[in-house]
This record gives C-alpha cells, sequence and structure tokens, in this order.
C-alpha cells in the first residue's frame, strides 16, 4: 500500500491499521516514529522512498504491555 | 523504492488489491512521483503540521460524516496546542481501540508538543489538519479536499508537513 | 467503488453492483456482514414498533413532506446505523 501511493517520503512499520505511531503509553516508541519521519525527511534521496523502520507489531505490543505493567 | 523497503512484507499483504477488488477506482493512483522538496532550514528552526485522516476533531463540534455512503470532504482545525481530553473521534472505519486509551497512536499531539519544549522543532502550526478517509470519489478528494488542506497548511504557514493515515 | 463505476453501473441498470457497494458501506468492507447489517436494522426497527408505542408521525410526515429527497437518503443511512447501533449490536470499530 505504502508504495502505491507514491507519496514522496513514506516511514513503514508493520502495525496495527489505527496504531501507525505505536502503542497505547509507549512514549518512546512513539517519539521513534516521529524522529524516523523527521529523519527521513532530510535524508530520503529520491522521490517515493520508503524507509522501513526495524520492528515488528508483536515487539511494540510486548514492550506496551510491559510499560503498562510499570505503570499500575 | 529502496532495497530495504523490499525485503518487508506488509502487514496485510495484497491490501491495495482488495480495495481495489471491492472498491474499484476509488483509489487516486498516479504514475510519476512527486518532486522531493528539500528542507531548507535545521528542523529546530522548522514549523512542523499535522495531518490525518483519523477523523480527530475537537468535542462538540460536528462530527464528521461517517454513514455517507460517498464519504465527507470537509476538514477540520484541530489546535495544536489541545489536550487529548479535549478531542474526539468519529470514524467507524478502522480501530479505535488504542486512540481511545492514548490518542498519540494514531495522533501524536503531546508527543510533536514535547518535541517543540525540547527545542527538536521550532514550532507547530497553530492547527493540525484533519479529515476521514472513507471517501469515494478520489476526483473530489484531489481537487477539492486536498487543495483546500493544502491551501490551509500553507496559510498556517508550515515548513514541514507530518502526515499519516489512519 | 468509485463515485464513477457507481454512476456507470447507475447508467447500464447494475443494481446487484450498487448494493454490493452499499453492503459493503454498511458491513466494514463484508459484503455478508452487510447483508446481516440491513436485516438487523430493519429487525429492530420492526422491534420498536411491536407494541404499536406512540411516535411521532407529524414529524414523520412532516420531514418527508418537506425535506428533500437527498436530505432523506441521508437520513435514510443514519437511521440504519442509528438502529444497528440501538440494537446493542455494533460491529463497527470507532464511533458515529
Amino acid at each position: 500500500m505504502s508504495a502505491q501511493v507514491r507519496a514522496p517520503r513514506v516511514v513503514f512499520a508493520p502495525f496495527m491499521m489505527g496504531h501507525h505511531f505505536g502503542v497505547p503509553f509507549h512514549r518512546e516508541l512513539q517519539r521513534r516514529m516521529i524522529f524516523e519521519a523527521l529523519d527521513h525527511l532530510v535524508h530520503a534521496g529520491v522521490s517515493g522512498e520508503i524507509r522501513v523502520v526495524p520492528i515488528t507489531w508483536a515487539q511494540a505490543r510486548k514492550e506496551g504491555r510491559a510499560i503498562e505493567e510499570q505503570l499500575r | 523504492m529502496t532495497a530495504t523497503s523490499d525485503a518487508h512484507g506488509q502487514l496485510r499483504s495484497g491490501l491495495w488489491h482488495t480495495i481495489n477488488e471491492r472498491y474499484p477506482g476509488s483509489m487516486i493512483t498516479k504514475s510519476d512521483d512527486v518532486p522531493l522538496a528539500s528542507v531548507r532550514k535545521p528542523l529546530r528552526e522548522c514549523r512542523l503540521t499535522f495531518v490525518s485522516t483519523a477523523g480527530v476533531q475537537l468535542k462538540g463540534s460536528v462530527p464528521f460524516d461517517t454513514v455517507h455512503p460517498i464519504g465527507d470532504y470537509t476538514f477540520r482545525r484541530v489546535p495544536s496546542s489541545a489536550r487529548p481530553a479535549d478531542l474526539e473521534i468519529h470514524q467507524i472505519k478502522f480501530p479505535t481501540v488504542g486512540a481511545h486509551r492514548d490518542l498519540n497512536v494514531i495522533f501524536p499531539i503531546e508527543r510533536l508538543q514535547e518535541l517543540v519544549a525540547e527545542g527538536a522543532l521550532g514550532g507547530l502550526t497553530a492547527s493540525f489538519f484533519t479529515f476521514i478517509g472513507y471517501n469515494m470519489d478520489p476526483d473530489r478528494v484531489e481537487r477539492d479536499l486536498a487543495v483546500r488542506i493544502a491551501d490551509a497548511v500553507v496559510e498556517d504557514q508550515a515548513d514541514i508537513a507530518l502526515m499519516c493515515p489512519a | 467503488m468509485s463515485v464513477r463505476y457507481l454512476k456507470a453501473a447507475l447508467a447500464s441498470g447494475e443494481a446487484e453492483k450498487l448494493i454490493r457497494f452499499v453492503r459493503l458501506h454498511l458491513g466494514d468492507g463484508d459484503e455478508g456482514v452487510g447483508r446481516r447489517e440491513i436485516d438487523k436494522a430493519w429487525i429492530r426497527a420492526l422491534e420498536l414498533l411491536l407494541d404499536v408505542p406512540a411516535t411521532d408521525r407529524d414529524f414523520v410526515l412532516t420531514t418527508v413532506r418537506e425535506k428533500d429527497p437527498a436530505t432523506l437518503a441521508h437520513l435514510f443511512f443514519q437511521l440504519h446505523f442509528f438502529l444497528v447501533r440501538h440494537s446493542g449490536e455494533w460491529i463497527h470499530d470507532g464511533d458515529l
């Protein structure tokens, strides 16, 4: 989908729809997604370039659950 | 597309084809790429805007029209100084379970406010811009809604735009 | 379907394409679910009227008489979603 849209710069992570910046209360992951986009903004070489963030949805959720446990 | 993106699969492979099969003609197609515009100043001096299709809006404002079969071609301004508690989502086409617990998973308004406070960004536009992604008239999206949003973004003097679908 | 495809289907009388689109819209992209949602709305409407409660018939008749057809069609879609929500079986992510 990301490739078909042909936006000038795309950051992609395999996250669930509606959760493109990560999981609840995982502030660091949400920041990371923004920083990936900002860095890609500056460093993308060609239009349409897609940067893939190397994190899985399972990993994001696992980290999120650990964070929520600590918040309780 | 870079080599790294080739190596990774989509979470839902074939989604593009599924959407085109169920809703033929609903996707805007492009045959070429938009020329890259360079960032002209350091990020710490840039004013950022955020554009979203998550249907986020101020509480009490007229809800996005999620029942209309052809979609809603309006957008809302969301003050970039707003708190998540001031906002609500009117959308039925994407999972909002995470957003209802922490809006930042789809509309990272607090994260962006923090980046400005830390000096990583120069500032935020007075408004962020939201609409809904369910619209079956791609011509109207491209030639009307997108133009109005782009004009509003320019009027708000954005240097850079972070855009995210729902 | 896009508006262009829907208008083409309408012009050529392809009713099945049109109702399929409605079912997809009402069923979150699943035509089978959409069929059930349509039935659910009508069943709920019937359920609400089984005991012949007092209703604001003036409002109903005035609305139908005075509002333009497009507004009434829009209301029709709004009422579908109202009725499925009222049934207590809300299948959609998110909120209206």
